[in-house]
């Protein structure tokens, strides 16, 4: 429960789309949620924005290629990713925005391991403010 | 349930394990953490000292500048820019380009940034995007020309009491003061008055003046705190993808 506790504030502030070094509104819609489950197929660790490269595939095993916008890898960084955090082959389920275009982009906000094992905070929708967001920093 | 949030692998949890070597002069609890409203340090010359790792507190003046400013004073040309700009939210700030954010917006930043005070010079290196800006402290004026506008332009500071007072002119056109929009000329004179009210927390009030721009000078107040026990990553802005998915 202790655990818990802490969970949920960082959740819920990873939600909120901040504004940072481009415009989240620009190019993600909020009332768009996604929840995508697939394989990664690779994290590219690079600023100011990682991206997720996935591939999800619908009933009929149709394979679909995704991108996911993260944080910065500071942000990552500093929030516990590590650069291996996730590898290819991985199964992930992304939870976010996409695209306000309509294409196969998404605006990540949680990464998990499809076996529950490890929940990232994606830092994606405008860059939290603080630091590693620790809830309740002064 | 539990089980499958016991290895959570973000924020407070695995920050504490992550660039955490302790910084040295900054007073301490009993339990071993900062104690960040202990009195601001003192230099010998009896003022505050400001060196540290700061970051503002929130995205709020990154997002607008004027977010606390009842009306701001637009000349009416810079007017229309503004509101072509917020038309296209994003759409054509440099920033996305991954160019400098400029003063005043580099104390708005999500990022910290490290004050470095010696003789006769302040440098401030700022995480994001790899920037820095020389304050020169040794009573010099600014040049009678700039010949060369910048992004982080030409600073003089000076101590005022318990703040240190920024001036900076001679910056280029080519940044937003703000993701919003805020437009300003090369005629921009921004004042910055950091005042550390203790040690963990420290407030910077920015004035802008331009007159081209805007027809009186109009401000914020940016709150920043103390990132201790932590140090500078490298951002070198290398590959920004978003400005592909602008419509």
């Amino acid at each position: 429960m202790r655990v818990m506790k802490t969970l949920l504030p960082l959740l819920v502030a990873g939600w909120i789309p901040l504004t940072a070094h481009h415009s989240f509104t620009a190019e993600y819609d909020s009332k768009k949620p996604v929840e995508l489950k697939g394989t990664l197929t690779s994290l590219e660790w690079v600023n100011p924005h990682a991206w997720i490269h996935m591939e999800v595939k619908d009933e009929t095993g149709k394979a679909t290629k995704w991108d996911c916008e993260l944080g910065s890898p500071n942000l990552l960084l500093r929030n516990g990713w590590r650069k291996d955090s996730i590898k290819p082959g991985d199964v992930i389920i992304v939870n976010g925005s996409a695209a306000k275009d309509g294409s196969n982009i998404a605006n990540a906000k949680t990464v998990r391991l499809v076996d529950g094992t490890r929940v990232f905070n994606a830092g994606s929708s405008g860059d939290p403010g603080t630091l590693g967001a620790p809830a309740g920093q002064p | 349930m539990n089980s499958a949030l016991i290895l959570i692998a973000f924020a407070g949890l695995a920050h504490a394990q992550w660039l955490d070597y302790p910084s040295k002069n900054i007073p301490r609890k009993a339990d071993g953490k900062p104690d960040l409203t202990a009195p601001a340090p003192r230099t010998p010359e009896g003022h505050p000292t400001i060196d540290g790792l700061w970051v503002a507190d929130d995205s709020r003046h990154l997002g607008n500048l004027a977010v606390d400013t009842k009306e701001v004073p637009f000349q009416p040309w810079a007017e229309q820019l503004f509101n072509e700009r917020r038309a296209h939210p994003g759409r054509d700030d440099p920033e996305a380009r991954c160019l400098p954010q400029g003063v005043p917006k580099v104390n708005t930043l999500p990022y910290p940034f490290k004050v470095m005070s010696m003789p006769g010079e302040t440098v401030i290196l700022y995480e994001m995007f790899y920037l820095y800006r020389q304050i020169f402290t040794d009573g010099r004026d600014f040049p009678k020309e700039f010949l060369s506008p910048s992004w982080m332009g030409y600073s003089i500071g000076k101590w005022e009491g318990d703040d240190f007072v920024v001036t900076t002119a001679g910056v280029n056109e080519d940044f937003w003061m703000d993701s919003i929009g805020h437009p300003h000329t090369s005629a921009l004179k921004v004042t910055e008055r950091f005042h550390r009210s203790d040690v963990g927390h420290m407030q910077v009030n920015v004035t802008i003046d331009d007159p081209k721009a805007y027809t009186k000078p109009w401000g914020a107040v940016i709150k920043q705190h103390l990132v201790p026990d932590s140090e500078l990553l490298e951002f070198v802005c290398e590959k920004n993808l978003d400005p592909q998915h602008f419509k």
